[in-house]
């Protein structure tokens, strides 16, 4: 079973972040690095992205004509993606337990940040006819 | 330049996706699926996938002793992933262009045309210092 673990954050969340010491942003980083090295050995990493600053996220819309609309102001909760992993495994609690590893990372002195991981099922690829066609393999999925 | 283009919607939006006529629903499925072969056509698709409905969304925080605490209550208004593309593009200007057809994939009822979608950069390749 594939889970999608997702880090969110608000713009001024991801601020909190940027004052962080270059100490503990190494810090943080070798335990994703390590993190990463253990779901690889252990044959269950899928893959792993993080996404561009809050500030260059854009909506965008067609227009009449089919152009592109972008709009770059959100609401001031608005919840961005950061990044994600996706991971295959056995079941639903074992996803959960990487994403409290996840939330137990180290934050500021190597307090952990306890940050909230949003634990999703991937429907893509669940079914024979559902492969490899993203969203709509979910609406099929339930249509069914 | 890697982009990633997310749909998402509300816990109300997702049922009324679900309530969708039969008809509808497989112009959208069709819609998504020729979307997809041409992305991969014209050489700029890296992934997709779609997720499950919100209602089996947990978010996960460790607990004192490292254990889970999930919790699956969420605020009306929370935005839920519902799929995602990741595409290898030239320039941003290229992203928001695919962005747009996938805005205006059919609809059904109140749901129909131009679906906002999140354009994001992916930072897979750049150097660790900027990344997130």
């Amino acid at each position: 079973m594939k889970y999608i673990l997702m880090m969110a954050g608000t713009k001024a969340g991801v601020d909190t972040y940027k004052a962080w010491s270059s100490q503990d942003i190494g810090a943080h980083f070798a335990f994703l690095h390590r993190l990463n090295q253990e779901l690889t050995e252990s044959g269950e990493f899928v893959s792993t992205q993080p996404l561009a600053r809050p500030e260059e996220a854009k909506i965008v819309r067609a227009g009449n004509d089919g152009a592109p609309i972008t709009d770059g102001v959100f609401p001031e909760a608005k919840e961005f993606l950061l990044g994600y992993w996706i991971v295959d495994v056995e079941s639903p609690e074992r996803a959960y337990q990487i994403a409290a590893r996840l939330s137990a990372g180290p934050g500021p002195g190597g307090v952990p940040t306890n940050m909230p991981i949003e634990v999703r099922q991937i429907m893509t690829g669940r079914g024979e006819e559902l492969v490899a066609d993203g969203p709509g393999a979910r609406l099929e999925g339930r249509s069914k | 330049m890697k982009y990633m283009l997310l749909m998402t919607g509300t816990k109300a939006d997702f049922q009324a996706y679900a309530q969708w006529p039969k008809q509808d629903l497989q112009a959208n499925i069709a819609f998504m699926r020729a979307f997809s072969k041409e992305l991969k056509d014209a050489g700029v698709f890296v992934a997709t996938e779609g997720l499950a409905f919100p209602d089996q969304a947990k978010m996960v925080r460790a607990g004192q002793d490292a254990e889970p605490i999930t919790d699956g209550v969420f605020p009306e208004s929370k935005e839920f992933l519902a799929g995602y593309w990741i595409i290898d593009v030239e320039g941003p200007e290229e992203a928001y262009k695919i962005a747009a057809r996938l805005s205006a994939a059919p609809g059904s009822g109140t749901m129909r045309g131009s679906m906002p979608i999140e354009v994001r950069q992916v930072m897979s390749g750049a150097p660790e210092e900027s990344r997130r």
